[in-house]
């Protein structure tokens, strides 16, 4: 009965469908180079309905509801056939196929649409002379990443730290290049050469991929990988959607005591309206209260008078985003619009947060093991964060042109409250209470043009351009620190706080701001031609980046004179309140002082001008190879001064042109050349950072640790080995592993310095070789009984490194050897993992609409803070992270989904410790982040 | 003066008003710099040659000016230096690097005077009238570095000295030569210093880091300091009649294994001073035993805390003949922790012949304890121990008719 219920559905449903059409679209893949193939034909099957593909290999069909077979072809290509294509009412289907150089006349290759998986992305990577992992934006939605940041983690050797920063093959952002639709952005770190991922979006974003191997064509500056973010191409057909999510931290959400920062009118869209402005301008002389009592009392009126975290309810994540696309003809020609803008809004509480805590060797017996406290801090944080996108582009592509305007902000703000208790024992002794507030404001404005031409007859010349300016702006906007002294009262036992200036210092502020505009322009020029009988193409161009950085940093404290602090009660806001401001008449109250120094600031800028030029050719019908050379000349020029008297002024402190080699051979172990053995050499290059190379010495109120530039910086050169074997299979497979050998030339570490305790210059330091292997699995596991819906997809790498000391490193660990303990000749780069492990079970019953997905994570035991003295290192202990993404498409044509996904499944905390020979070891920071339940919900039409 | 300042602040106010009334809430306000100085009284950067500072200007400091390696510094009796306010990398601050010497002797009528370009002080006087010893922290301090051997974290032999970026070579201290000789310092008043240089850690009067036994330091004072009034970090320089009053932290402060001698000194604490004497160990396995003796300490009830002398982390060496009066009911003496404690078992530290205005003079004596930690001085306890050396009074101490010369005498505070 219900057999036949079901049956008349079905039938009502074709009924109705009839004479409503859907589309058929999708990429045809030139097997034989990494390129789109133009001008191949499509054609339905026993029909003489087809298209072509343009000179992009996009192709698009317009049918009648109903099953197909599609037949792909070209002059001296293989054909493929694909049978049981479904066209569904207003629906498009997309079908990307890669098509191989034949020997032979006539080959055909058949397989279903189902069969038929291999998405854009994993041919790519299939194609690639470089050796390259591959995300699609599908994978992406699978793991329920919600940031590029979260998402590219399940790239084989990838690693996030501090859910920011990617690190290819753990080697940290210094040898990780990340750069947007294949040309450089600003990082938005002023400590940093590289850029932070989290910021990113998933919704703005066609694939990433990460590049392991240098070519010619690709900037030498990078060692790891480069990652590059792809944003949205131009839809085949009218695209719609909204999306709308929630998430709930049982730890986080709905919490009475959530630290927060005083608001301005505007932080829920990810900017401040001005309440935390700096109101003093820069060029203000602040007298000494005793000079000028007048002035002082007027320029210390004018800051902003919240110096305490307050607490408030939290609230709960949530994100929308709606993007819109869709393509217009125009004669022949056609025209393309995809717009997309997200927010999203994240609130983290932390009630028990450990960070920066201090322990020590025993300086006078090495007999003795065990370390021993010098500062415990504890704390509760109140975080809130708010990322707003928006991405805007249009296309233009008529017969062999193909032009690309795409506009890209992003904003994001974020505010983060929090009470700290210190206890210092050792160096000082004394108990300190601090309210630290702090509102960072980043944005990033991308323009990128292109165009992309294809000339000559038979298309033989292809020229790609592309002119990417970007602004990038971090605003760390009033940093307040209010530090209390606490004392235990010894009649009442009451805790009694006042301000210490030499204890725990004055209340302080400080406004950072850090600008910095890229100019980017590349031009490429690919022609095919015949080299030993086999087609061969010649790839040369050239590309110049023009990047210049503004920082500066005003600082001010807040002593107080003539009154006892100890009145306030612990309140920081009675630090500024009106009536304990400075008083020339009596000459007493809080007086503002600027802290802040000519070494603070700087104005570097960087140019890189390259050429390049490779050959990728065939030796015979199984080897591939691709020899290329690029040239890099690059220059910074550097602004600014230090205190003992030494001026830049504009002065190139770094001028270096390098050649660059690279070769990759890919040996091709079958026919269906679904087997390959990659093997690469490269020579690269990691340059100092504009901070690095500096005489810039500044204070980080927020470390205590100072940074001293180091303008005789030089750059390190690398020599890169690569080998992989990698499978590919049907339905997806995939099956890689690989072994890398880094050989380091005057790598680069943040060093400490020898008696000069919590400060800090970037080194060159002694030599450094990394290697390690990766193993990386795709497997359906169809070929077990009932498990046809389910995928496996594994990757680990292991990675040894061996870093040599400096000379005071090596000194001061001599001189703190534990009885019995000796001295290894070389540790671990700082930053590097010596594992990474990525298990995902992929549950896909596309019948029904059901996806889900179980995921583990996990990297190995990192160095993260390399120890000096008398203070052992630091370690990254493994965080287990383990989710779980359900989702369930439904409504018509299924364009609806729900999905509910679980972070952190085992409630696993994040933490680093002191490791020392035979001691236990110690906590420098732990803390929580909690079990998170999201529900999410979208609909395209 | 107040007159001077006048128009100054009706332009100010002027412009903040103009200011109010448009978006911009940060327009500058002039301010008065205290006139255009002539440029050749002014120190700025590295004094690379012997210089003489002659006492008929006022010399002006302005940010870290250093006497480097080979160099050495005169400054004639009677002269007054007055320097430029700044914290951090910027706090103006006189070095004496290693291999450097200093020649600052000055007499009891016409001592040397190190002070802040806000006060008022002329040629001839002794002091300016606008400024107390609750002045501080305006300009940095005077460090004197040398090549005596140090205790230090990590058994390294050199440190960068506190508050000067390791950049600058020139902060190094420590070595190997115990009589290495810096020069001499007598007569000298270090006034209203202390600018910050770190969280929590602010520029001490007067540093003298690894200084050896060849330098001659005495009658020095330091008043209304930020920080400690004077530090010795290592060494072995001898010192004698040295004056700290109204500091921010502590009066005399040991580091690092100092092995020199201190006679006849006084701390008079202020209505925000800390420890009368905080005392260090080593830091490193080098040991090193202080004296001091013929000392003088005076309370404050103000001040929140106000401790006599605190003994922390593996401190060495003997105190005595000393006097203690007008401290809070509960101020004491204290032992920090386990690991000096257990030196005052071993008689590596030791206290002789202590005078108090508190009966009974030994309940000053405490000894505390470390998280974790027992007491270790049982049967008798520490408090118990000290009836031997202390009594209760008001005689003995520091010579004081040595500091008649001082701002400090010239204020009451003593």
């Amino acid at each position: 009965m219900k057999k036949l219920i079901l049956a008349l559905i079905l039938g009502f449903t074709s009924f109705f469908v009839v004479g409503q059409t859907g589309t058929v679209s999708g990429k045809v893949i030139d097997g034989e180079f990494n390129d789109v193939l133009a001008f191949a034909n499509v054609i339905v099957k026993n029909t003489t309905n087809g298209t072509t593909t343009d000179f992009d290999g996009v192709y698009s069909i317009e049918l009648a509801v109903g099953t197909y077979t599609l037949v792909y072809s070209f002059v001296g290509y293989q054909t493929k056939e694909i049978s049981d294509v479904i066209v569904e009412s207003g629906k498009n289907s997309t079908i990307n196929v890669t098509l191989n150089v034949s020997q032979l006349d006539e080959v055909v290759v058949r397989t279903t649409a189902r069969k038929n998986t291999e998405s854009a992305v994993l041919s790519f990577q299939k194609n690639s002379v470089n050796l390259l992992d591959g995300l699609s934006i599908e994978t992406m939605q699978k793991t329920g990443a919600n940031d590029i940041a979260s998402a590219v983690k399940n790239v084989p050797g990838v690693s996030v730290q501090g859910g920011k920063f990617v690190y290819v093959r753990g080697l940290g952002d210094r040898y990780t290049k990340s750069i947007l639709n294949g040309v450089d952005v600003p990082g938005l770190d002023p400590d940093r050469n590289t850029l932070q991922l989290d910021i990113f979006p998933t919704r703005i974003l066609d694939n990433i991929i990460v590049i392991k191997s240098a070519t010619a064509d690709q900037p030498a500056d990078f060692t790891g990988g480069v990652v590059d973010i792809v944003t949205k191409d131009i839809p085949a057909s009218a695209q719609y959607s909204l999306s709308l999510g929630l998430g709930y931290n049982s730890d986080f959400h709905f919490k009475d005591n959530y630290l927060v920062d005083q608001r301005s009118k505007t932080d829920f869209l990810g900017f401040d309206d001005g309440l935390r402005d700096n109101p003093i301008p820069t060029a203000q002389e602040i007298p000494l209260p005793q000079q000028n009592g007048e002035v002082v009392e007027i320029l210390t009126r004018r800051f902003e008078k919240n110096l305490a975290a307050q607490r408030e309810k939290s609230l709960m994540d949530v994100n929308f985003s709606a993007t819109a696309g869709n393509q217009y003809a125009i004669g022949d020609n056609r025209l393309g619009f995809l717009a997309s803008i997200s927010y999203r809004n994240e609130t983290q509480y932390y009630d028990e947060y450990i960070d920066g805590q201090v322990w020590r060797l025993d300086d006078q017996d090495p007999s003795v093991f065990e370390l021993r406290p010098d500062r415990t801090q504890t704390g509760e944080v109140g975080n809130n964060n708010v990322l707003i996108s928006g991405l805007a582009g249009l296309s233009y592509k008529t017969e062999n042109s193909k032009y690309r305007l795409n506009i890209l902000h992003i904003q994001n703000g974020e505010s983060e409250a929090s009470i700290f208790r210190q206890v210092n024992q050792v160096n000082n002794s004394n108990e300190i209470k601090k309210d630290n507030l702090i509102y960072t404001q980043r944005s990033i404005t991308n323009a990128l043009l292109s165009g992309k031409h294809s000339i000559g007859e038979d298309g033989d010349w292809t020229i790609e351009w592309k002119l990417s300016p970007t602004l990038g702006i971090i605003d760390d906007k009033d940093f307040r620190v209010t530090p209390f002294r606490v004392f235990i009262d010894s009649e009442t036992g009451e805790e009694v706080y006042s301000i210490e200036p030499s204890e725990s210092g004055d209340a302080s502020r400080f406004y950072r701001n850090l600008q910095e505009i890229n100019l980017a322009g590349k031009l490429g020029i690919d022609k095919k031609h015949k080299l030993f009988g086999y087609d061969a193409k010649v790839k040369f161009g050239g590309a110049y980046t023009y990047k210049q950085r503004e920082f500066s940093i005003d600082q001010f404290a807040f002593p107080i004179l003539n009154v006892p602090s100890n009145a306030y009660g612990g309140d920081p806001n009675q630090v500024l309140a009106d009536e304990n401001i400075y008083d020339a008449d009596t000459n007493s109250g809080t007086f503002v002082r600027r802290d802040s120094n000519i070494s603070d600031t700087f104005d570097s800028e960087i140019t890189v001008a390259a050429g390049y030029i490779s050959e990728e050719f065939k030796v015979s019908s199984w080897l591939n190879a691709i020899l290329g050379v690029r040239f890099e000349k690059f220059d910074l020029i550097y602004t600014g001064r230090n205190q003992t008297g030494d001026i830049f002024d504009n002065a190139t402190i770094l001028d270096k042109a390098d050649f660059f080699p690279s070769a990759n051979l890919i040996f091709n172990l079958n026919e269906d050349e679904d087997m390959k053995i990659r093997t690469s050499y490269s020579r690269t290059t990691a340059r100092p950072s504009f901070k690095e190379a500096s005489l810039a010495e500044i204070f980080d109120p927020i470390s205590s640790s100072f940074f001293i530039g180091n303008i005789d910086l030089q750059p390190t050169y690398i020599d890169n080995l690569d080998l992989r074997l990698e499978k590919y299979g049907e339905e997806g497979d995939f099956f890689a592993i690989s072994g890398f050998y880094k050989s380091f030339t005057d790598p680069i570490e943040l060093s400490f310095i020898r008696g000069a305790t919590g400060q800090f210059t970037p080194l060159n330091l002694g030599d450094a070789t990394v290697f390690g292997g990766e193993l990386e699995l795709r497997k359906n596991l169809g070929f077990i009984h009932g498990l046809d819906n389910f995928s496996l997809n594994a990757n680990l790498s292991v990675i040894e490194s061996q870093q040599e000391y400096s000379e005071d490193e090596r000194a001061s660990r001599l001189d703190n050897l534990r009885v019995g303990e000796t001295l290894d000749d070389n540790r671990q780069l700082q930053g590097q993992s010596p594992y990474l492990i990525n298990l995902g079970i992929n549950f896909d019953d596309e019948d029904h609409g059901w996806q889900a997905g179980l995921f583990y994570n996990a990297q190995g035991k990192t160095l993260q803070i390399v120890g000096s003295e008398d203070i052992p290192d630091v370690f990254t202990l493994p965080f287990h992270n383990v989710k779980l993404n359900l989702s369930k498409s439904f409504g018509e044509d299924r364009n609806q989904r729900i999905s509910l996904r679980f972070d952190n499944i085992l409630d696993d905390d994040i933490e680093s410790v002191y490791e020392s020979f035979g001691a236990q070891d110690q906590l420098f920071s732990k803390w929580n982040p909690g079990q998170r339940i999201s529900l999410g919900y979208s609909i395209n039409f | 003066m107040k007159k001077f300042y006048l128009p100054f602040i009706a332009i100010a106010f002027a412009l903040v008003a103009a200011s109010c009334s448009s978006d911009d809430g940060g327009a500058i306000i002039p301010t008065d710099d205290t006139g255009t100085p002539a440029v050749d009284v002014r120190l700025v950067g590295q004094i690379t040659s012997d210089k003489t500072l002659t006492s008929d200007v006022i010399w002006e400091l302005e940010g870290r000016v250093t006497v480097t390696n080979g160099a050495t510094l005169t400054i004639e009796p009677g002269t007054i230096i007055k320097a430029f306010a700044g914290t951090g990398a910027n706090a103006s601050t006189l070095i004496i690097a290693r291999g450097a010497k200093i020649n600052a002797v000055g007499t009891a009528s016409a001592p040397i005077i190190f002070t802040s370009i806000a006060d008022n002080i002329a040629i001839g006087q002794i002091s300016g009238s606008n400024l107390d010893e609750n002045d501080r922290g305006l300009w940095g301090g005077v460090l004197v570095l040398g090549n005596a051997r140090v205790s230090l974290d990590g058994n390294a032999t050199e440190a960068q000295i506190e508050g000067i970026p390791a950049s600058d070579i020139n902060g190094r201290y420590g070595g190997n030569d115990d009589a290495d000789n810096s020069g001499s310092l007598a007569y000298v008043s270090i006034r209203h210093g202390g600018a910050l240089i770190g969280e929590g850690n602010e520029i001490n009067g007067l540093t003298l880091g690894g200084v050896g036994t060849g330098t001659s330091i005495s009658n020095i004072e330091v008043v209304g300091n930020v920080d400690d009034g004077i530090e010795f970090f290592g060494g072995s320089v001898n010192a004698n009649n040295l004056l700290v009053w109204a500091q921010g932290d502590d009066g005399l402060d040991i580091d690092q294994a100092y092995s020199g001698t201190i006679d006849n000194a006084v701390v008079a604490l202020g209505d925000i001073s800390d420890h009368a004497l905080e005392i260090d160990g080593p830091e490193g396995s080098l040991e090193g035993m202080f004296t001091i003796t013929n000392l003088t300490l005076i309370g404050n009830s103000n001040t929140e805390n106000g401790e006599y002398a605190d003994y922390r982390d593996g401190a060495m060496g003997v105190t005595k003949n000393v006097l203690a009066r007008n401290f809070k009911s509960e101020s004491d003496v204290e032992l920090d922790n386990n690991g000096v404690a257990q030196n005052f078992i071993d008689g590596k530290l030791s206290f002789e012949n202590w005078v108090v205005d508190v009966n009974p003079a030994n309940a000053i004596f405490v000894e505390k304890t470390g998280e974790g930690e027992n007491k270790i001085i049982v049967n008798p306890d520490f408090t118990e121990r000290a009836a031997s050396w202390s009594s209760t009074g008001n005689s003995g101490g520091a010579t004081m008719s040595a500091f008649s010369w001082t701002y400090a005498a010239s204020r009451g505070a003593l």
